[in-house]
């Protein structure tokens, strides 16, 4: 096993922890300061997405393709960004006012339940009316490759990990430093007792919501990048992923889920190559389709040695029945 | 005005029917199939439909509308006679249906009342087997008339089963467990490992011992032990959340669903992602109706003795039933063995009905549909999952022919109930058999 | 309560007096077409229903013994799921009454579907299902595309004799019955012409997965000088951009399951130059092949892919036996095992995806075509393979 197979590896591991990362992150935002499984956060992903792809279309309908086009495809890129991750926030808003606003003295499963058949419903929208097929996302920005001493790098793998890492900092400049922020931690530590101290439990589950869905807009327009293929399916195992990822990092951590969502990614892509080294190392002979086996084992194991996720304290979580 | 007719109304039928006894009800409901059995068709073609109304005439109504739409939004050809099957399906329900199971259930109910209390002195074997006998006879007569109808009735029986063991563990124990699939893997694929390894493909085994008594041995045999093995994976989730509580435990299990999928999947003696095909024809409903009705039964029991009150006390806060002497360990051990036999019972059932298994079927899919069969029907509630399997179950089919737009009408209604109704519609309900099988005071009468 | 009456009383009479038209239109031959709308593949049921919904366009009415009878098609969602499969299938033999059934596709539902159309004595054409099981003993059952068997060793032969391959890379998933299947006749086809241990990567993942680059890094250190991957159109666009963002640079081979109008147009640039096997070339195609493939662009502005044309074909085949029956009784029992007798009995059926002639167990004795997609993004006849 040489070095570039490895850092090969890693980059590739790095680039698919960030998907999950910024996922996680918004599901995470909901899960501390609310306690909700927002089971619809994975397709409020595949909206964005998809939102993402309508609003790049329009622009390069407005501004032109190729040499001719009025302005450079980055460009087009960052205005799609922030155009979608602002009409995603309002898909955000509208699940939440919907589904999980009626339900804040229910159980939190019955709440689950309701984000399951939002999720089912968004899918069902976008076959009813885009029909079912497969649709290419529009390469916004040349793709090159380079070779670093074999170990081959893409132009859009940087950005994705650069971008991804830049919305993280700044929801985490976000929550510690702003007011708004404060309040929100505040919450997560909470939400009985700190809405009678007068901060308003509706907005802070509204600004929630928007925001972890805009970043899960971003996630989706990048994921467009990379892998140019969307279908209505496309957030539901992200969504049980993320939810993975989000309770794996510890409740009312936010950063705690980002590291979890980039750990669960390293763990998925450093299974195949780690199978690899196993076997030369031992003459076995494992497949790596036993990756998810393989894991998920460790997701298990992690969650047996730290009962209470990564970087949670423990606590004992009821579910209010 | 309208008010106070709806009142009056429910007043009527309350005065009517109140004090009919399940028993009654049952036999209604006999006489009801019968009915159908005798004059369905012919009536059927009196009222003009095309075919006899399969499943209560929500079908029919939903094909109509389904017609209705796509002439409004597709263009395609319409004809108006076919708005005439929505009346007619609802005469149909109610001549068949609806009459005559309100008559005799009133007709009978001094009578059943009578039967019920003579009863209520024996064994309680006795009216149950009278009860179960009736119901049986009336759902095999019902199902007789299609085999549609019978496929419907033996997966939503299936269902029942399934959405009663995850109750036990997400309704009386309070946690979010996302296994369940996998346990009903497990069950499925070793019991039809037993039953095709030893009585299909094995010729020494299977030729020399195929006699008609077998199926009656064996097939339980098999359900038995694809239950056991799926209650020992059960350990894999049950002793993590000794220590682990919520919602650390709800990814445990995602996990376990995860790894048990993937397991099946490369396993190449299990046949893989191809699954395993041609389970013998072992699920006929008789044998169905009895395994459903035992675990009824059997979970019932358990969620009432001591063990099920543990679990509540293991719900509502663990370390207060610690200090009051549960032992919470023992309570979440066998909430995940009973759970998980149960469910790989269902699942060997459900491989024989199908007669075909692959790992796929086991999936994500299969999750959401469970959970959303046990938070419908109602937590902690015996009848709220028989309620929440038989309706959701039931309008899957029912609202078939509007095709996609099933899937927004379905999830739509569930919100609506989580909405209104946040622990499902029959929660917090139990199910005590001698009680409900007992007679029916009249309104307005004293005991 | 007494208006309520009256309405009950006037729409009986109704009934009675409309009864006799809506039981007299027996001349119509109903066919089912249980087919995913839903689930995880609602595309696969979208090329089915627009093959089908072309056919019934094109051919309203079929003659049979002298007599016209007009074609209905019923579409079952079977979700991608087996239970609602088999529930679906028994509904169209018993409520739709169904003379036929063309469907389901995908090897998961075809297997229990095939189950209870043989037990219900009803033909049924699965036009894309490559498991063995699915018409296994089952003498109602056909399908109507070759088999992996078939096909692997098509595909294996190729890249030996036309692209000088000694060591091969195989990408399936895991989880999905088709590639699997037939990235296991490839190894075994592979190996048995170049020696064991000739199949030098044979890396897996898992339905839904998206990003393949880790096992990409493993073909790449393996050295092998061809990719081999059996996998749907929606997945190829993102095989072959891992491919290249991790320096493979040799040559990739599909299977028919790339024969989609939609592949370019996921994949852009990045899939020309590469081979798969298929049922035909679309580029220069002739005769009836040619005439579907216009048509069924002009209506839904793409090419039709390997379910539409198989789909096409099942259905043909199936109208045909119908036709060969000579007349039908009326009785549907009857008349669906003469169908089975006459669809057993066709021989080189000229169908768009080339003559077809079932064999005793249901599968159709066909050739493949391996094509090439061209510079213009056209997939264009390279060579046949007849069995």
């Amino acid at each position: 096993m040489s070095l570039n197979f490895f850092m090969q590896n890693l980059i590739n591991a790095l680039q698919w922890g960030s998907f999950y990362a910024l996922i996680a992150l918004g599901y995470s935002m909901v899960y501390s300061i609310l306690m909700l499984f927002n089971f619809a956060h994975g397709d409020i992903f595949m909206v964005g997405a998809y939102i993402g792809l309508g609003v790049s279309l329009l622009l390069l309908k407005i501004v032109g393709t190729g040499a001719a086009a009025l302005v450079p495809g980055w460009l087009v890129l960052v205005v799609t960004i922030l155009i979608s991750m602002f009409l995603t926030a309002f898909v955000g808003i509208i699940v939440e006012r919907v589904g999980y606003r009626p339900l804040r003295d229910a159980p939190r499963a019955s709440a689950a339940i309701t984000g399951l058949m939002i999720g089912i419903i968004l899918e069902t929208a976008n076959i009813l009316f885009l029909g079912g097929q497969r649709l290419a996302f529009p390469q916004l920005i040349q793709s090159h490759t380079y070779n670093i001493g074999g170990v081959f790098i893409t132009n859009k793998k940087i950005m994705i990990v650069i971008v991804s890492i830049g919305l993280m900092i700044a929801l985490h400049q976000f929550v510690t430093r702003t007011r708004w922020g404060m309040a929100m931690r505040a919450m997560a530590y909470d939400f009985v007792v700190v809405p009678l101290v007068g901060v308003p439990l509706n907005t802070i589950a509204v600004m929630t919501f928007a925001i972890g869905s805009a970043l899960a807009a971003a996630a989706g327009i990048l994921f467009g990048l990379a892998y140019p293929v969307l279908d209505p399916y496309m957030g539901v195992s992200f969504g049980w992923k993320a939810f993975v990822a989000a309770i794996l990092g510890g409740r009312g951590s936010i950063m705690g889920a980002c590291l979890a969502g980039f750990m669960l990614g390293f763990i998925e892509i450093m299974t195949v190559p780690g199978i690899q080294i196993l076997n030369r190392l031992f003459a076995l002979n494992i497949g790596s389709n036993l990756r998810d086996l393989i894991a998920y084992s460790i997701v298990l194991a992690i969650l047996v040695f730290r009962p209470h996720g990564l970087f949670g304290e423990p606590y004992s979580a009821k579910l209010r029945l | 005005m309208s008010g106070t007719d709806h009142a009056t109304i429910a007043n009527f039928f309350r005065r009517l029917l109140g004090g009919v006894p399940l028993l009654g009800w049952l036999l209604g409901f006999l006489a009801a199939v019968l009915i159908e059995q005798a004059v369905g068709t012919p009536l059927a073609q009196i009222l003009s439909l095309p075919k006899m109304p399969v499943l209560f005439g929500i079908l029919t109504i939903s094909k109509v509308i389904a017609a209705v739409i796509n002439a409004v939004f597709k263009d395609a050809a319409f004809d108006p006679a076919i708005l005439v099957h929505v009346p007619a399906a609802l005469a149909y329900l109610a001549l068949v249906y609806l009459a005559p199971i309100a008559a005799v259930a009133r007709i009978s109910a001094r009578a059943s009342n009578r039967a019920a209390t003579a009863m209520g002195r024996w064994n309680l074997l006795v009216p149950a087997a009278v009860h179960l006998g009736l119901m049986y006879a009336a759902l095999h007569t019902w199902a007789g008339m299609s085999d549609y109808r019978l496929i419907t009735l033996k997966i939503t029986l299936i269902a029942v089963l399934l959405t009663l063991s995850l109750n036990i563990i997400n309704g009386y124990m309070g946690e979010f467990s996302c296994s369940h699939p996998g346990f009903m893997a497990v069950g499925a694929y070793m019991s039809s490992l037993f039953t095709v390894g030893l009585f299909v493909d094995d010729k020494v085994l299977g030729k020399a011992l195929v006699v008609f008594s077998l199926d009656f041995l064996n097939f339980p045999l098999a359900l038995i032990f694809g239950g056991l093995c799926a209650s020992v994976a059960a350990l894999l989730v049950a002793i993590p959340s000794f220590k682990t509580r919520g919602d650390y435990l709800a990814i445990i299990s995602l996990a376990f669903l995860f790894i048990i999928k993937s397991l099946f999947e490369n396993l190449q003696g299990l046949g893989g992602s191809r699954g395993i095909a041609g389970q013998p024809d072992w699920a006929a409903l008789p044998v169905i109706f009895a395994v459903v009705g035992l675990g009824i039964w059997s979970i019932n029991n358990f969620v009432t003795s001591t063990y099920g009150k543990a679990l509540n006390a293991v719900r509502d806060d663990e370390l207060a039933a610690e200090a009051m002497t549960v032992n919470t360990r023992q309570a979440k051990m066998t909430a995940f063995l009973v759970g998980a036999f149960w469910a790989g019972v269902a699942g060997g059932l459900l491989a024989h009905v199908l007669r075909y298994i692959n790992p796929a079927m086991f999936g994500i899919q299969k999750l959401a549909e469970v959970l959303a069969m046990v938070y419908f029907g109602g937590l902690n509630s015996v009848y709220g999952s028989i309620v929440g399997a038989v309706s959701i179950g039931l309008l899957g089919e029912a609202l078939r022919p509007l095709e996609i737009l099933k899937w927004i009408i379905i999830p739509l209604l569930l919100i609506l109930v989580m909405i209104y109704r946040p622990t499902g519609l029959v929660a917090f309900r139990d199910f005590d058999l001698r009680e409900a099988m007992g007679p029916k005071t009249e309104p307005g009468q004293r005991k | 309560m007494r208006k309520g009456r009256l309405l009950i009383a006037v729409l009986l009479c109704a009934g009675l007096v409309i009864s006799p038209s809506v039981w007299a239109a027996s001349d119509v031959i109903n066919i089912g077409f249980p087919i995913p709308l839903t689930g995880d593949n609602p595309d696969v049921g979208a090329s089915s229903k627009n093959a089908a919904e072309m056919y019934l366009k094109k051919f309203p009415t079929v003659d049979v013994g002298g007599k016209t009878y007009k074609l209905n098609f019923i579409y079952e969602d079977n979700e991608f799921k087996a239970e609602s499969a088999v529930k679906a299938l028994t509904k169209l033999i018993t409520e739709e009454e169904v003379l036929a059934i063309i469907g389901p596709q995908a090897s998961a539902q075809a297997v229990p579907a095939g189950e209870i159309a043989n037990n219900n004595a009803t033909p049924m054409i699965s036009p894309w299902s490559t498991n063995p099981n699915t018409t296994l003993n089952r003498p109602y059952v056909f399908r109507g595309c070759f088999l992996d068997p078939f096909q692997g060793p098509v595909a294996a032969n190729f890249v030996t004799e036309e692209l000088g391959a000694k060591k091969a890379a195989v990408l399936y998933d895991i989880a999905s019955d088709y590639p699997k299947g037939l990235a296991e006749f490839f190894k075994q086809a592979f190996e048995k012409i170049h020696g064991p241990g000739s199949v030098v990567a044979f890396e897996s993942f898992t339905t839904g997965d998206k990003d393949f680059s880790a096992q990409m890094a493993n073909i790449v250190a393996s050295g092998a000088d061809v990719l081999f991957t059996p996998q749907y159109y929606s997945e190829v666009p993102l095989i072959v951009r891992a491919a290249k963002e991790n320096g493979f640079t040799k040559p990739i081979m599909g299977s028919d399951s790339w024969g989609s109008g939609d592949l370019m147009g996921l994949c852009g640039d990045d899939c020309k130059g590469f081979y798969f096997s298929t049922h035909y070339a679309a580029a220069g195609a002739k005769g009836a092949t040619k005439e579907f493939i216009d048509e069924y662009t002009a209506a839904y502005g793409k090419t039709p892919d390997d379910v539409a044309a198989l789909t096409w074909d099942s259905l043909g085949i199936m109208i045909q036996a119908i036709q060969n029956t000579g007349g039908l009784s009326g009785n549907i029992k009857a008349d669906r095992t003469k169908v089975k007798d006459a669809l057993a009995a066709i021989k080189d059926y000229p169908g768009i995806t080339g003559k077809m002639t079932f064999t005793p167990e249901g599968d159709p004795i066909k050739c493949a075509v391996v094509v090439k997609i061209n510079e213009e993004g056209k997939f264009a006849f390279h060579e046949s393979v007849c069995p």
